[in-house]
């Protein structure tokens, strides 16, 4: 079964996941997490012009360093690798059949446009651009392609789920394929058909060194690489698509701690970096040398509720209660102010935006709001006596808002204990575990999905994936299963909003899980990266080249 | 007994203690929860099928004590087992991030010495002087303040404010000038390396030099208070020559048992300063194994951590002899 793509898997719980020493250092060059005042950042007013170089040959001459915020796998092959950071680099190698423009919908890219579907939206026809050319020469063939999404299955990589629906695929001539599915499959065309395209012959020849010495057909070559710390990249000046790059070389580096990544960047021994963290947003905004970039994403957090019988919370009164006991956008004002805004639905603002679900209805009639007395009404009446919930947190800043919960229930007359751990702690004792009440009955967690509402609702509401990646047990009502799987497997968009608008609807009336905030992509560069825009998908940043983008370094 | 003689017999008595550190550890990293193949899997849509083909592929299925002997059995040939989390031998990881850690710890003890045994000797020469209560205040922010808050203070003064250092990496001198593309000669890596190492060993050193300098000072004061120094007073030897030879000798056999013990203070201390200042050494792969649940690589790095410690302690004994004729190994006829 699938649902993700360009590595977003191994990460996707990771999304938020800080180091040990990072979020104790954090605080000494930063603030105290804490600012009443703060107002939420609004993403869009950091939607930059697009720019371009006055001299266009010293623009070419251009060289940067980009700082990551977590160290990669080092899993260059794209058939194998589900690391975000080492996609950032896979991203600028390879090219893929179609891509991610900024309004998060797919393009056209080594595809001539989009295929010519068939047999009842279960054939897909794709044409491919001509005399491209893979950095060792050979060229991009329909057979490449076609290589590039059997691989993952027969291989049986970590990406198989992304196209093990697929039942054959026929190759019509060098520049025609056709994809016929096992059955319909809805984001198929949305988000499964972006594959990378790696060269079969070169790739199979020797796969390890492949994966070391990657060769695709993207704008940037590879150059130089060092095991666990850094990758250089050189302009591939044969690129076959326009614009060509400016840039001609990059290097990625990485520096997982956050206050060591933001003092490089203000000593200005690296050109950008990913990932602002929120107490250092304003300082870095301050400096008059440093841009900060910043985007929407498909991440979400939420609070799951235990729903297993014997759980305070398996009464939805119960966790509707706990929902009104406390101000979810105050918290955000409070602590993430520059890197999340509050979110009313189980699928991410981006995702909300590309399908048109009735949010602001949503958000008026069933979301709950910030309401203590009716909180205090619906706990009083429905929470088992002597009730003594467990909030368990990973120790970052998902901790403050379980604290924050606690206190607020405690205002109300009732005792909450939190339980912080580190983050794999965390997963072994909610998500792997049985939900036995007495361990938790609320747990905190992050994901990053993607356009699709599949990529949320199957993960983290779908029986199947319960003990793999949701551990709040919900039965729900009794087709709610069924349907999830009915909008996975079904190709009419329209139909599929339908069947979405009422899972999300069962969902918020329902609470499995309170979707709390969305976390935004950021980065800071210094002033001389120019043309640079942060991608909501995290794997293309830093978007180097595109329609929308051509970044250079103005001496 | 002969040195020779207490050398081997120091190096059997350090088998059972490095076999201890295994068992402690192997039992304790297995105990944590958490579990490396579900976290490996984070995310993805998995069945139990996949979950337990991994399990079988490194070994994870088994009972703890026949995973123990198979690991020990490999630690003997040099296999110190396969990183799940990176996909490579743990030797290769440990063998890759050593030098860097190395390079920060041996440099912070050198900075330590040089600093802390001629400012312990002045402050006690200068005993209840302004010197002496500077060099105290000195010593007591170094030993109360952590090196991770140091760093960062170094980090923000002479990187972001001033600009004089970088602020984050290392150069290594060992892979040559050829591996820097902003590199050209050798002198030109030396210096390199010398500038970015600097604020991270100062920043690692700074509590090895208080905790040196307050224990140098103690016991040169004692020193130049025993009996032979008011003899060789007596005697009319000049002031600089009952320092060096009287006083001076005889107060280093306890900085040497320091040195010694703090080693492993001094390579705990590595871990925060190489997050701090982004050195990819043994430290910064300790806490990614760590997050990593990757049972196999924190074996590894305990095991080589333990050994450098238990070494370091060992070569300290040994020293003793150099240090001071009076030491001998055991009873003499």
């Amino acid at each position: 079964m699938v649902t993700f793509h360009h590595g977003l898997s191994r990460r996707q719980l990771l999304a938020a996941g800080a180091s040990v020493s990072a979020a104790t250092i954090a605080g000494c060059i930063g603030g105290n997490g804490e600012d009443d005042d703060a107002e939420i950042l609004d993403p869009e007013e950091y939607d930059y012009d697009r720019d371009e170089p006055d001299d266009e040959d010293a623009a070419r001459q251009s060289s940067m360093v980009y700082t990551q915020e977590l160290e990669r796998d080092e899993d260059f092959d794209p058939v194998v690798s589900n690391d975000a950071y080492s996609f950032q680099i896979i991203t600028l190698v390879f090219d893929s059949l179609y891509e991610f423009d900024y309004e998060y919908e797919l393009q056209p890219k080594v595809a001539v446009d989009f295929p010519d579907v068939e047999r009842d939206d279960t054939r897909f026809i794709y044409e491919i651009h001509d005399g491209i050319e893979f950095h060792n020469g050979e060229e991009l063939t329909a057979s490449d392609v076609a290589h590039s999404f059997r691989a993952p299955v027969e291989e049986e990589t970590p990406n198989m789920s992304t196209y093990d629906m697929i039942e054959e695929i026929d190759v019509i001539d060098d520049y025609q394929l056709q994809v016929d599915l096992a059955h319909q499959y809805g984001s198929w065309e949305l988000f499964n058909q972006a594959v990378d395209i790696v060269p079969e012959d070169a790739r199979t020849e020797d796969r390890e060194e492949f994966n070391e010495n990657p060769i695709g057909s993207g704008p940037f070559e590879w150059h130089d690489f060092q095991f666990g710390e850094y990758v250089e990249l050189e302009r591939f000046d044969d690129y076959w698509d326009e614009p060509q790059p400016y840039m001609e070389s990059i290097r990625f580096e990485d520096n997982v701690d956050d206050a060591s990544r933001v003092s490089e960047m203000l000593a200005h021994d690296t050109d950008a970096i990913g990932d602002v963290p929120n107490d250092d947003w304003g300082q870095l905004e301050d400096e008059d040398d440093i841009d900060v970039h910043v985007t929407e994403s498909p991440s979400v957090t939420y609070i799951f509720f235990n729903t297993n019988e014997g759980a305070g919370t398996a009464d939805p009164n119960v966790r509707r209660g706990i929902a009104h006991a406390f101000s979810l956008t105050d918290y955000v004002e409070t602590y993430l102010n520059n890197a999340a805004i509050p979110l009313v639905t189980p699928t991410s603002r981006i995702t909300n935006d590309l399908w048109e679900f009735p949010i602001e209805e949503w958000d008026d009639e069933i979301y709950p709001e910030y309401d203590p007395e009716l909180a205090e009404e619906l706990l009083d009446e429905h929470a088992p006596d002597d009730w003594n919930p467990t909030f368990m947190a990973p120790d970052d800043e998902r901790a403050t808002l379980a604290e924050r919960v606690a206190t607020r229930l405690d205002e109300i007359g009732y005792d909450m204990e939190v339980q912080t751990m580190d983050f794999g702690a965390m997963l072994d004792q909610t998500i792997y575990s049985e939900a036995d009440p007495d361990n938790y009955e609320l747990y905190i967690l992050g994901w990053t999905g993607g356009p699709d509402p599949d990529q949320y609702l199957y993960s983290l509401f779908h029986e199947s994936q319960e003990q793999l990646t949701n551990g709040h047990h919900y039965d729900g009502s009794d087709d709610f299963h069924d349907t999830i799987v009915e909008a996975r497997e079904t190709a009419d968009q329209a139909e599929r909003e339908q069947l979405y608008t009422e899972l999300i609807e069962e969902v918020l009336t329902e609470l499995p899980a309170l979707p709390a905030y969305t976390e935004h992509n950021s980065m800071a560069t210094g002033d001389h990266v120019r043309d640079m825009h942060v991608h909501p998908q995290m794997q293309y940043n830093p978007h180097l080249v595109s329609e929308e983008s051509n970044v250079w370094i103005e001496d | 007994m002969g040195l020779a003689r207490y050398t081997l017999y120091r190096l059997l008595q350090a088998i059972p203690v490095l076999l201890g550190i295994t068992i402690i550890t192997f039992v304790l990293a297995n105990l944590a929860p958490g579990d490396p193949v579900q976290l490996m899997l984070a995310g993805q849509e998995v069945d139990e099928e996949l979950v337990e083909a991994i399990e079988q592929q490194y070994g994870l299925d088994r009972p703890l004590h026949e995973r123990y002997v198979t690991y020990m059995a490999g630690v003997l040939e040099g296999d110190l087992g396969y990183s799940i989390h990176w996909g490579q031998p743990v030797t290769e990881l440990i063998l890759g991030r050593v030098g860097p850690t190395l390079l920060l710890v041996l440099s912070a003890y050198a900075f330590a010495i040089a600093t802390a045994i001629p400012l312990g000797i002045i402050a006690a020469t200068r005993r209840n002087e302004p010197t002496d209560h500077v060099s105290r205040i000195v010593a007591l922010f170094g030993v109360s303040t952590p090196s991770f808050w140091i760093g960062i203070m170094l980090i923000l003064l002479f990187a972001v404010q001033l600009g004089w250092l970088p602020s984050t990496g290392l150069v290594y001198p060992w892979r040559g000038p050829d591996a820097y593309a902003w590199i050209d000669t050798w002198p030109e890596l030396l210096y390199q390396t010398a500038r970015h190492l600097l604020l991270p060993m100062i920043a690692l050193g700074t509590l090895q030099m208080a905790t040196l300098m307050r224990v140098e000072r103690t016991q040169m004061i004692e020193s130049l208070h025993g009996e032979y120094v008011t003899l060789a007073r007596a005697y009319g030897v000049p002031e600089r020559t009952i320092l060096r030879k009287h006083a001076f000798q005889n107060a280093q056999l306890p900085i040497i048992t320091i040195i010694g013990l703090n080693l492993s203070t001094a390579l705990s201390g590595a871990v925060l300063i190489e997050y701090v200042f982004n050195i990819n050494g043994m430290g910064r792969l300790f806490i990614e194994a760590i997050q990593a649940l990757d049972y196999q690589l924190i074996m590894g790095i305990t095991i080589v951590f333990g050994t450098i410690f238990v070494v370091g302690v060992i070569v300290t004994d040994l020293s003793y002899a150099y240090i001071d004729p009076r030491v001998t190994y055991g009873e003499e006829e």
